[in-house]
């Protein structure tokens, strides 16, 4: 804690400008809250049950490679479950390691509270197949030590994980430099999506949004819901 | 020993994910509020030089097609568009054209039309000098329950957030809130409160997981001249008084504020230490705040500014531009043509340091995220222009110094028989592609 503090405040102090310094560093201190870690947020997350989440839109069932290099549906959700979704690139310095610490904050969460424990599961997509191979995510996976299940997938090539990003809705360009080469970055705006057990996306969230207490609730704002035809 | 090589190697594994979590935090948050200043904070920025602005106009019988249309005009100085017209896709008849905005990707580009309620989604990212439409939203009353008038477009993540202006079961100000995936299907209807049922503007504060939503009035007032309209004193009294807040996740109305005189444009502050929202409010010619209490997290509506003389309201107050730094507000009224400019460093206190007579009439203000450059357009509704004095119709491109505007260029709308110029958007080559050529100034930025 104190670490991440001060490695926080040596990168304002040496990253930034000193007309940028207050705005970074509320920013930072925003940013911090949504890692999980940092002091109390500005606003009370409303009660699981007290709102509703309606259907944003259908995700179709996809086939990728989980850790192991095995084939691994997606959703894949079992009766009663839910997910969330969060698309990232290992070698991605910005949003993706926002999206995979608030995870891995909601992971704690959801394993510490019996009304999500089992039932809410958390799945990491790579759309840089071609790099992150199974084997790297399996290296992710290990170094984050998930608590719940925590599924870690990619694709057989670009191409394969093309139609998933298309159905999410997830964009994901790579980002060329003036000579055309690939610079090893892709453009992308951080979501991560929670889906139902009928492959629902039920809610997005992006960086506002990202925030596990919400996560959490919405989770349990479905579970909370009365089962199809009941 | 193999085991303490990957001990170590896990160590520093972990370390350099830190250093790189930690990064990627700040930049991450830093990209959060973003774009063109006044745009929703759920949408990636286009820092540097945009190269193109998208206008959404309406039609005029008699000028060319006679039909709405979205235009592409270059506002690179470095390329050989600048200040020209690059491309025009009608849509099809009249509709009221009036706002419009970008998907929480920057892909699509929605506008809409007060009138018959349409909406139409264009594809900018395929070739961004050439929007092209892609689909059509025709059922959005059926879809939506009765809501008429789909007046703003919001991006949140993964959906567009349309606060609307009517119904159709009288035409008058009680409204909605309509959502719909970026795919354009249909999601959700949030009636406005009873006791604030007007809807004009929605504009989210993430950090506080609040939203505002001000109150304009109904397709019976918006769609008759504005002459006649103002000597109607029953009609005149069917404009929302109101600002509501809302518990943004829960889509539940929490305060009603009072704000006289029909609060249009909502602009949260950037810094998100600064927990106060700009509004104008557009009859009485006042500038207000809505302030964040400390102590126990409600919010208070303060009258902070005078929008143009007393004597010569109403102006029109009808849009706001907040600069990225939160210090610096231009205000366009619609009647004198005019922008003001106001120093709002102390946000209780806006003091006004400039004014410029832009044209007989103008509407709609966005600024560059650097502040350095400043877009008028002149329409505000067919039959709302050019009543009392000239009908000029144009764009017109400023640089502002931080003093003064200097003019750049003009695009008389009339004269080329365009159209009425209503809202404005950013676009950018390469923004999609991460092609951009090196010579040119402001790659992107956002991630």
């Amino acid at each position: 804690m104190k670490a991440l503090t001060a490695t926080i405040a040596i990168a304002i102090g040496i990253g930034v400008g000193a007309g940028l310094c207050l705005a970074v560093a509320a920013r930072a201190h925003e940013a911090h809250r949504h890692g999980g870690t940092g002091p109390p947020p500005r606003f009370e997350a409303p009660a699981p049950g007290s709102y509703v989440l309606p259907p944003i839109a259908r995700i179709e069932e996809h086939v990728l490679l989980d850790s192991k290099g095995e084939a691994a549906s997606l959703p894949g959700l079992g009766e009663g479950a839910v997910a969330f979704v969060s698309f990232v690139y290992l070698s991605c310095g910005e949003a993706c390691p926002l999206a995979t610490a608030s995870l891995a904050d909601l992971d704690g969460r959801i394993a510490g509270d019996e009304a999500t424990a089992g039932r809410v599961e958390l799945v990491t997509v790579s759309f840089d197949p071609e790099r992150d191979t199974p084997e790297a995510m399996a290296r992710l996976r290990a170094g984050l030590h998930p608590k719940g299940r925590w599924r870690f997938l990619t694709a057989e090539s670009t191409d394969a994980v093309a139609p998933v990003l298309r159905d999410f809705g997830q964009d994901a360009v790579l980002l060329r430099g003036p000579d055309g080469d690939f610079t090893g970055e892709l453009r992308h705006v951080l979501k991560v999506f929670l889906l139902d057990d009928q492959g629902r996306v039920r809610n997005v969230y992006s960086t506002g949004f990202l925030d596990p207490r919400l996560l959490l609730n919405d989770a349990k704002t479905l579970l909370m819901e009365p089962p199809p035809g009941s | 020993m193999h085991a303490t090589r990957r001990l170590n190697a896990l160590r520093s594994e972990t370390l350099g994910r830190l250093a790189a979590l930690v990064l990627g935090l700040l930049v991450a948050a830093a990209a959060a509020h973003a774009d063109e200043t006044c745009q929703s904070p759920y949408m990636p920025k286009l820092s540097g030089q945009e190269d193109y602005i998208y206008v959404w106009t309406l039609g005029v019988e008699g000028w060319g097609d006679g039909s709405d249309k979205v235009v592409s005009v270059g506002a690179n100085p470095a390329r050989p568009d600048y200040g020209k017209i690059v491309h025009s896709v009608s849509v099809g008849g009249r509709h009221e054209a009036h706002h419009g905005g970008l998907t929480d990707d920057r892909r699509h580009y929605w506008v809409g039309g007060l009138d018959t309620s349409q909406i139409y989604i264009f594809d900018i990212a395929t070739d961004p000098a050439r929007p092209k439409l892609v689909k059509t939203i025709d059922d959005f009353v059926e879809k939506s329950g009765g809501v008429v008038g789909p007046h703003g477009f919001y991006a949140l993540p993964g959906r567009m957030l349309i606060p609307s202006l009517s119904n159709d079961v009288d035409k008058g100000g009680k409204t909605a809130i309509v959502e719909y995936s970026n795919e354009g299907e249909y999601v959700r209807t949030t009636w406005m409160p009873e006791e604030a049922p007007y809807g004009y503007d929605a504009r989210v504060n993430a950090h506080l997981n609040r939203m505002l939503t001000s109150s304009f009035t109904g397709h019976a007032n918006y769609m008759r001249p504005l002459a006649e309209l103002m000597g109607d004193a029953e009609a005149m009294k069917n404009f929302g008084n109101e600002v509501v807040v809302w518990d943004f996740h829960a889509r539940k109305p929490l305060q009603v504020l009072t704000v006289p005189g029909a609060p249009l444009e909502i602009r949260w502050a950037l810094n998100p230490i600064h927990e106060y929202a700009f509004i104008e409010a557009a009859l009485t010619g006042e500038l207000w705040g809505v302030f964040r209490k400390p102590e126990d997290g409600t919010f208070e509506a303060v009258k902070v500014g005078d929008i143009g003389p007393r004597e010569e309201q109403p102006l029109l107050a009808v849009d706001i531009s907040l600069s990225a730094d939160d210090t610096t507000l231009f205000v366009d009224t619609f009647m004198d043509g005019k922008v003001r400019v106001y120093d709002v460093s102390d946000p209780r206190n806006a003091r006004q340091i400039y004014e410029k007579k832009i044209g007989s009439q103008v509407n709609m203000v966005s600024q560059s995220w650097d502040g350095k450059r400043v877009y008028f357009t002149s329409s505000l509704l067919a039959n709302w222009d050019g009543t009392g004095h000239d009908d000029e119709q144009f764009l017109k491109a400023y640089d502002w110094n931080g003093k003064e505007l200097i003019e750049r260029f003009a695009i008389d709308f009339r004269e080329k028989k365009i159209g009425r110029p209503h809202i404005m958007r950013f676009g950018q080559i390469g923004f999609h592609t991460g092609e951009r050529p090196a010579a040119e100034e402001g790659a992107v930025a956002a991630r």
